[in-house]
């Protein structure tokens, strides 16, 4: 299948609220996209410069690419409703 | 202890901005953060710029812009005016852009759970990129404005204040005072951000807007007070400081006379007015004020003492004018580079501008002789009294520092003192307020004798010095003024 969701997630280091973002970030994807995502995770640490191109000022940032229109949801992505909502995609099911 | 507390404990850096240095003895707080607030369009934006351009051009000191409001691109536009070219600064790697202004886009924040580290590696990296010794951020409060989690904000500016510190980088911070609320900024962040304060602020005068800063608190650190006036110019900014008050060092001789050239007059004055005095001409409107002061400054030409003259009542070229019908030629004097003039608009007088005019005057041509014609005109302007006693307070000190000789004139509103003993009881409040700051006050008036009118002068003070204590007469003719007999009832 292609992929039709791109998404970028930015972390900082290897905090414990760094892991817990990606962890709940891929739970809620595998539900309902799985094989049809992509997701690159950045930690800002590491690639300062590429949190200057995307203009990331806080952690955690995830960031839909694509389909269009680009949404950005800053916090807490555990509770699958919220994520969604913010990411203006509804849930498959 | 107490000396350490007081002064000399933190380095200061230069800004390079034009007078801001001297306000400042010496510059920001070295290694530091600076707030400079005010309401919107004080000039905050710009002092941030101009630090960051100098910064580069002048001591080769680069730095980081961190914008939080304004697009990148709209700023490189706007210092174009000033002719500072960004873009060439950014490519030479001496100037680089944390470009965090806001987006377009919907940003949903899911809770408070996030904090501003990538804000902090940005500024890392930038600071890095260019080896920076300056770091400026515009404006605090909008970040502040749009994250709901100021508490993750306030961390991330300690952090990076702390950041700073210790890469021994000096920053400068805007914040926005709303009003005449208590405290510097909306968010209150200059407690824990910055070491030092600058309020700018914006007066309506009558014609134009006035421009004025003031320290308000500089931890540990020495500061001139008070507030001062600054423009800004196409060329950046211009802060118009205050002369330092150093009584000390008045350079005064009572054994050096600055002659007037005028046959008799000198003879009354002990050879003429003492070197590093202000002495006060006071009298009516066609008494020949103006025509004293022109004699004083052409006879200090003559003897090789270059002159300024404050043109405030009427416009140079009339004074001009009147001196070459007297036979001075001031044109060319001017053009051997022998006289300034200083004029400046009657409406809206920035005393400190004025100021800073003459003493740049003053400066340039090494003079050693200058005419203020006349008090009474700043007086009758915008200028209220304590205004014009700190001009003069100033001026005053100023002139004795450098062992310039002056003469000021006073538009007096009495025209006949008729009788004897009316030349004293006529005198009026302001003279004698003023009489206080000044080393001399000669009083010209007209007296009607045998159905003319006679002019009459008084040497009423001459600070430490002997001189004639009768009344003369005196007439203007070509040439200029011919002072006559002692004057009898």
């Amino acid at each position: 299948m292609p992929v039709k969701y791109v998404l970028k997630l930015y972390v900082t280091g290897l905090t414990p609220r760094s892991q817990d973002a990606v962890k709940s970030l891929k739970k809620i994807l595998n539900e309902d996209y799985k094989g049809v995502y992509s997701l690159r995770v950045i930690d800002v640490v590491k690639h300062p410069n590429l949190a200057e191109d995307d203009k990331i000022l806080a952690t955690p940032t995830l960031i839909k690419i694509l389909p269009p229109p680009v949404r950005r949801i800053i916090g807490d992505l555990s509770n699958k409703e919220k994520v969604l909502l913010g990411l203006d995609l509804v849930a498959v099911r | 202890m107490q000396n350490k507390t007081r002064k000399g404990a933190v380095e200061k850096l230069a800004t390079g901005i034009r007078g801001f240095d001297e306000v400042l003895e010496g510059g920001v707080p070295k290694g530091r953060s600076t707030l400079i607030t005010g309401a919107s369009g004080t000039g905050k934006t710009v002092i941030l710029n101009e630090f960051l351009y100098r910064g580069i051009i002048q001591f080769k000191e680069n730095g980081v812009y961190v914008t939080f409001e304004e697009d990148k691109k709209d700023i490189i536009k706007n210092v174009k005016n000033f002719g500072w070219n960004y873009n060439a600064l950014i490519a030479q790697k001496k100037l680089t852009f944390v470009d965090a202004g806001a987006l377009k886009g919907v940003i949903f924040e899911s809770g408070t759970n996030y904090d501003f580290s990538p804000l902090i590696e940005r500024v890392k990296y930038a600071l890095k990129k260019v080896k920076a010794k300056r770091l400026v951020m515009d404006s605090i409060d909008s970040l502040f404005s749009r994250f709901q989690n100021k508490d993750a904000i306030r961390q991330a500016l300690y952090q990076i204040v702390a950041e700073l510190k210790d890469l021994g980088v000096t920053a400068l911070l805007t914040g926005e005072k709303v009003g005449e609320e208590k405290g510097l900024t909306r968010y209150g962040v200059e407690e824990f951000v910055a070491d030092g304060a600058i309020e700018l602020e914006l007066i309506k005068g009558q014609q134009q807007f006035l421009r004025r800063m003031f320290v308000v608190k500089f931890r540990g650190i020495g500061f001139r007070s008070g507030i001062v006036e600054f423009e800004i110019t196409d060329q950046g900014l211009v802060v118009y400081p205050k002369i330092p008050i150093e009584r000390i060092v008045a350079k005064t001789d009572f054994k050096i006379r600055k002659a007037f050239g005028i046959k008799g007059l000198d003879e009354i004055l002990g050879g003429g007015i003492p070197l590093g005095h202000m002495v006060l001409i006071s009298g009516n409107t066609g008494t020949g004020k103006t025509m004293f002061g022109m004699h004083f400054l052409t006879q200090g030409m003559r003897e090789g003492e270059n002159a300024v003259f404050l043109a405030l009542e009427e416009p140079v070229e009339q004074v001009k004018k009147t001196a070459l019908v007297h036979g001075w030629d001031f044109n060319r004097s001017e053009k051997e580079g022998k006289i300034r003039f200083v004029s400046t608009s009657l409406i809206d007088i920035a005393n400190d501008k004025l100021l800073y005019q003459i003493v740049s005057a003053v400066e340039c041509i090494n003079a050693k002789r200058v005419v203020v014609d006349s008090i009474s005109t700043l007086m009758s302007a915008t200028m209220n009294q304590e205004q014009v006693r700190q001009f003069l307070v100033q001026l005053v000190a100023y002139f004795k520092r450098k062992g310039v000789t002056c003469v000021m004139n006073y538009l007096s509103p009495v025209s006949f003192g008729a009788v004897r003993g009316q030349l004293l009881s006529s005198l009026m409040t302001n003279e004698i307020r003023l009489s206080s700051m000044t080393d001399g006050i000669i009083m010209l008036l007209f007296v009607e004798r045998d159905q003319k009118i006679k002019k009459l002068l008084s040497v009423l003070k001459m600070r430490g010095s002997e001189h004639a204590t009768e009344i003369f007469s005196f007439e203007i003719e070509k040439g200029g003024i011919k002072m006559g007999e002692k004057y009898k009832e």
